[in-house]
C-alpha cells in the first residue's frame, strides 16, 4: 500500500536551525521542499555563509583523505557503535595532518617494489635468452651494444638493420645474431659510444621499442645481472612486507576513521541541504513531506532534541500537488516492490498492487513450471543464490526471494500434475496427478488457464473501478463499468456456445455486449466508435494472452519428456549425460521464461486496467548518503592533499 | 487425411504467428537494448515492450488448440 504523506512545516529561531537540521537528520522522515518556492510564505533562500562554504570545502578535503587511506586496505572495519563527535573530527584532521607524510612514503617504496617485482622476470627471461649470444661484452670497453629479440617469422629486419648500420657507420660496428629458441631470434649490434645517439635515432625512427635495463644492472656483465635479478626476485617480497607491516602498525588500530567519514558524509548533507531552507532575518522555515505515521514521533524527536523554539505544523496540499511516495508491504512481499521500480512506481493516491503481484506471480511462476524435482532444485539454488549474493545485493536478495517463493508454487503444481522431471516419476515410480495430467488432458489445461485469466483481468477492471470511483472519474468509471459488464456477457455467450450454460442466457447477453458497447462508444465519442470495440477485443485478447500460462508450462513438460525419451534410448551412462543435459536446458528455460511471461501478464494485461504511473520515490532527507571510499590511485590523493 | 490437414493446418496457425512474433522482437528488441545502454532504468518497460508481440503467437497457439480440439473433436 502507499503509505498517506503529509506537507509539514517547521519553523523556528535561527539559532536553532542547525540542531533542527541535525534532529531531521537522523529521524529520516521528511523529503525537503525548497520552502523559498512556497509563494505563500515569502521566504527568501538561505545561501550558504562564507564560514559554512569554508567548512563544506574543508570537510571534502578531508573525507578524500580519509578515503584514501582507508582504500589503501590497511583500516580494519570499526566495530558496532563506534561513532564521533563534531570536535572529535577536528583531531583527526590534526592526525591525518601527521600520518600523511608518514603514509605516503611508504605507499610509494611498496609501489616501486611491486613494479620491480613485476619487471624483474620479464628482464631475467630476456637476459637468459640472450646470455649464450653475448657472454662476456661489457668488457669491451669504449663500444655499446643494443640487444635485440625478434620473432622468427620478422627476423628479415635484423639483416634490414644492418643493411642501415652500414650505410649510417660503414665498418664501425658488428653484430652477433643467433637462434635463441624456436621461434626467437636474437641479435646483438656493438658499436662505439661516440655513435650511440645517432644508432639509437635510427631505431626510434623505426619504431623499435627500447626496453631499459634498470642502472644497477647495466654496467654488469650478463651473468652477473641475471644473478643479481634473480637474488633481488627473491628478496623482494621480504621488503614488501616489511612497508606494508610499518603500514599497518601506523593504520591498523584507526578504526575511527570510518565514524569519521559517517560524520563528515553527515555534516555535508545539512550544508547541502540548506539550500532547501527559507530564512527571514531571525526565523527559518523547513518545508517537506513526511510520512504520517511519523509525524507524531517527529514532533517530539524535535521538542526534545531541539526546545520549544521550534513548531512542527501540517500544512495543507496545493491543487494537483503530487506528494512522493513510500510504499509499505507485509515483508512477504515488499521483494516484489522491485518489480514495480522496474515499471514505474503508482501515483500517489493510487492502488499499489505490490500484495496482488506476490500473490499472483509465484502462483503463475509454478503453474508453469509446474514440476516437484524443478521446483526443488530451483528453490535450493534460489536459498544458494540469497546466501551467496543476498548479503551484497538488496535486488538479488529480493529476486532470489521471488524465485523462492515461484518455487514453492511449482513443488505444489507438480504435485496437482504428478510431475518429477517430467513423466520420470510415473516411469519409475508410478506418480499420479492429483488432477490433471499436463500431456493428456490438454483441453482442461487451455481451459483453466483462460479462467485464470478472466478473473485476472476481472480484478483489474474491479481495481480499475474503485480507483475510478476514489477519484471520483465519473467517465473512467463509466467505460471500466461497461468494459466489465460486456466482458462478462462476453463469457456468459461463450459458456452457452459451449454448452455448460442455459441457450436462453444468449439472447440477454448478446443485448448486454451491445448496450455496453454503445456506453463505451458514447462515453469516448467520436473516438469511440474506434476505441470502444477495440477496448472490448483488446480485453478479450488479454485474456486469451494467459493461455501463454499453459502454453510454456506444455513446452517445459514436453521438453522434460523428450530429454527421458532420449535418456532411455541411449546406453545407461550417455542417456543419463544426455537426459541430464536436457533436463538443465529445461530448468533453465523453464525459470527464465516463467518470469518474464508472468511479469509481462501483470504488466501488460494486469495493470493496464487500473495502474497509474507517474509517483515519485520518496527520499527523506537523512538516509544514509552512498558515498563509497574511492579506491582509484590512494598515495597520488594523499600527495595532492 | 483429415486428421493430417488439420495438424497441418494449426502447424501454419501457430508457426506463422511466431514469426510475425518473432520479427517484431527482433525490431524491437534491439531498439529496447539500445535504450537500456542509454538508460539502465528503462528494463522494465523495455521488458514489457519486447513481451507485447508473444500475444501474437499465443493468439496463434488458441487458433492452433480450437483447430485441434473442436474441429478434431
Amino acid at each position: 500500500m502507499l503509505e498517506p504523506m503529509v506537507k509539514v512545516e517547521i519553523v523556528g529561531h535561527r539559532s536553532r536551525l542547525d540542531a533542527t537540521l541535525a534532529c531531521l537528520q537522523r529521524c529520516a522522515c521528511v523529503q525537503l521542499l525548497d520552502a523559498a518556492a512556497e509563494p505563500a510564505l515569502g521566504l527568501t533562500p538561505s545561501s550558504a555563509d562564507e564560514g559554512e562554504l569554508g567548512e563544506s570545502a574543508r570537510l571534502r578535503q578531508l573525507r578524500t583523505r580519509i578515503d584514501a587511506l582507508i582504500a589503501l586496505g590497511f583500516v580494519p572495519p570499526a566495530p558496532d557503535g563506534q561513532a564521533m563527535t563534531a570536535t572529535e573530527l577536528e583531531d583527526v584532521s590534526t592526525e591525518i595532518e601527521e600520518l600523511a607524510p608518514k603514509v605516503e612514503p611508504l605507499v610509494a617504496i611498496i609501489d616501486a617494489l611491486e613494479a620491480e617485482l613485476n619487471t624483474l622476470p620479464r628482464h631475467v627471461e630476456s637476459l637468459r635468452r640472450l646470455a649464450p649470444l653475448v657472454p662476456k661484452l661489457p668488457e669491451l670497453e669504449s663500444y655499446e651494444t643494443v640487444a635485440l629479440l625478434v620473432q622468427r617469422r620478422h627476423a628479415a629486419v635484423i639483416g634490414w638493420l644492418r643493411d642501415e648500420l652500414v650505410a649510417l657507420l660503414g665498418s664501425q660496428f658488428d653484430v652477433i645474431t643467433d637462434q635463441v629458441d624456436p621461434d626467437t631470434v636474437g641479435a646483438v649490434f656493438v658499436f662505439p659510444h661516440e655513435q650511440s645517439r645517432r644508432v639509437h635515432a635510427l631505431l626510434a625512427g623505426q619504431q623499435v621499442s627500447r626496453v631499459r635495463l634498470p642502472d644497477e644492472y647495466r654496467t654488469m656483465s650478463l651473468g652477473s645481472a641475471i644473478a643479481s635479478m634473480e637474488t633481488r626476485i627473491v628478496d623482494l617480497p621480504g621488503e614488501i612486507e616489511a612497508a606494508r607491516a610499518e603500514l599497518v602498525e601506523l593504520l591498523g588500530f584507526r578504526t575511527h576513521l570510518h565514524p569519521a567519514r559517517a560524520l563528515i558524509d553527515r555534516r555535508l548533507a545539512q550544508l547541502d541541504a540548506l539550500r532547501n531552507i527559507g530564512t527571514t532575518e531571525r526565523a527559518f522555515a523547513v518545508i517537506g513531506w513526511a510520512p504520517r505515521r511519523d509525524l507524531d514521533e517527529l514532533a517530539n524527536a524535535l521538542q526534545r532534541e531541539v526546545g520549544t523554539e521550534v513548531l512542527l505544523t501540517e500544512l495543507d496540499t496545493v491543487e494537483n500537488e503530487q506528494p512522493p511516495v513510500l510504499l509499505t508491504n507485509p515483508a512477504v512481499a515488499r521483494p516484489f516492490e522491485l518489480f514495480l521500480g522496474m515499471l514505474a512506481l503508482p501515483r500517489y493516491g493510487t492502488f499499489d498492487p505490490t500484495v496482488l503481484m506476490a500473490l499472483f506471480m509465484p502462483f503463475f511462476f509454478g503453474l508453469m513450471l509446474g514440476d516437484i524435482a524443478y521446483g526443488l532444485i530451483v528453490l535450493a539454488l534460489s536459498f544458494w543464490a540469497r546466501r551467496r549474493w543476498g548479503p551484497r545485493s538488496e535486488v538479488a536478495a529480493d529476486l532470489t526471494r521471488v524465485i523462492g517463493i515461484g518455487a514453492v508454487w511449482a513443488v505444489i503444481w507438480g504435485v496437482v500434475f504428478g510431475e518429477v522431471f517430467g513423466d520420470l516419476g510415473h516411469r519409475v515410480v508410478g506418480l499420479e496427478p492429483l488432477w490433471i495430467d499436463r500431456q493428456e488432458a490438454i483441453g482442461p489445461l487451455l481451459l483453466f488457464a483462460v479462467g485464470i485469466g478472466a478473473a485476472h483481468v476481472i480484478l483489474g477492471l474491479l481495481l480499475g473501478l474503485w480507483s475510478a470511483a476514489r477519484t471520483a472519474d465519473r467517465h473512467k468509471f463509466g467505460e471500466r463499468a461497461a468494459l466489465l459488464v460486456a466482458l462478462c456477457a462476453l463469457f456468459t455467450i461463450a459458456g452457452v456456445a459451449a454448452e455448460r450454460l442455459p441457450t436462453g442466457l444468449m439472447t440477454p447477453s448478446v443485448v448486454v455486449v451491445v448496450v455496453a458497447l454503445v456506453v463505451m462508444i458514447s462515453l469516448q465519442w467520436p473516438l469511440g466508435l474506434v476505441m470502444g470495440p477495440l477496448d472490448l477485443i483488446g480485453a478479450v485478447s488479454n485474456v486469451l494472452s494467459y493461455l501463454r500460462i499453459a502454453a510454456i508450462g506444455l513446452a517445459s513438460v514436453f521438453l522434460a519428456r523428450v530429454a527421458n525419451e532420449l535418456g532411455a534410448a541411449a546406453p545407461l551412462a550417455l542417456g543419463l549425460i544426455i537426459a541430464a543435459l536436457f533436463h538443465v536446458l529445461n530448468l533453465a528455460l523453464g525459470t527464465f521464461s516463467p518470469t518474464i511471461q508472468a511479469l509481462r501478464l501483470h504488466y501488460v494485461e494486469f495493470f493496464d486496467k487500473f495502474y497509474e504511473p507517474g509517483g515519485e520515490l520518496f527520499s527523506p532527507f537523512g538516509v544514509a548518503v552512498a558515498t563509497e571510499p574511492e579506491v582509484a590511485a590512494p598515495s597520488r590523493v594523499l600527495v595532492e592533499a | 487425411m483429415e486428421t493430417g490437414l488439420l495438424g497441418i493446418g494449426a502447424g501454419i496457425a501457430v508457426g506463422l504467428a511466431a514469426i510475425g512474433t518473432g520479427l517484431a522482437q527482433a525490431r524491437i528488441g534491439s531498439a529496447g537494448i539500445g535504450a537500456m545502454a542509454e538508460k539502465p532504468e528503462m528494463i522494465g518497460r523495455v521488458i514489457l515492450m519486447v513481451a507485447i508481440p508473444e500475444t501474437l503467437v499465443i493468439l496463434g497457439f488458441a487458433v492452433a488448440s480450437m483447430i485441434i480440439f473442436i474441429l478434431g473433436a
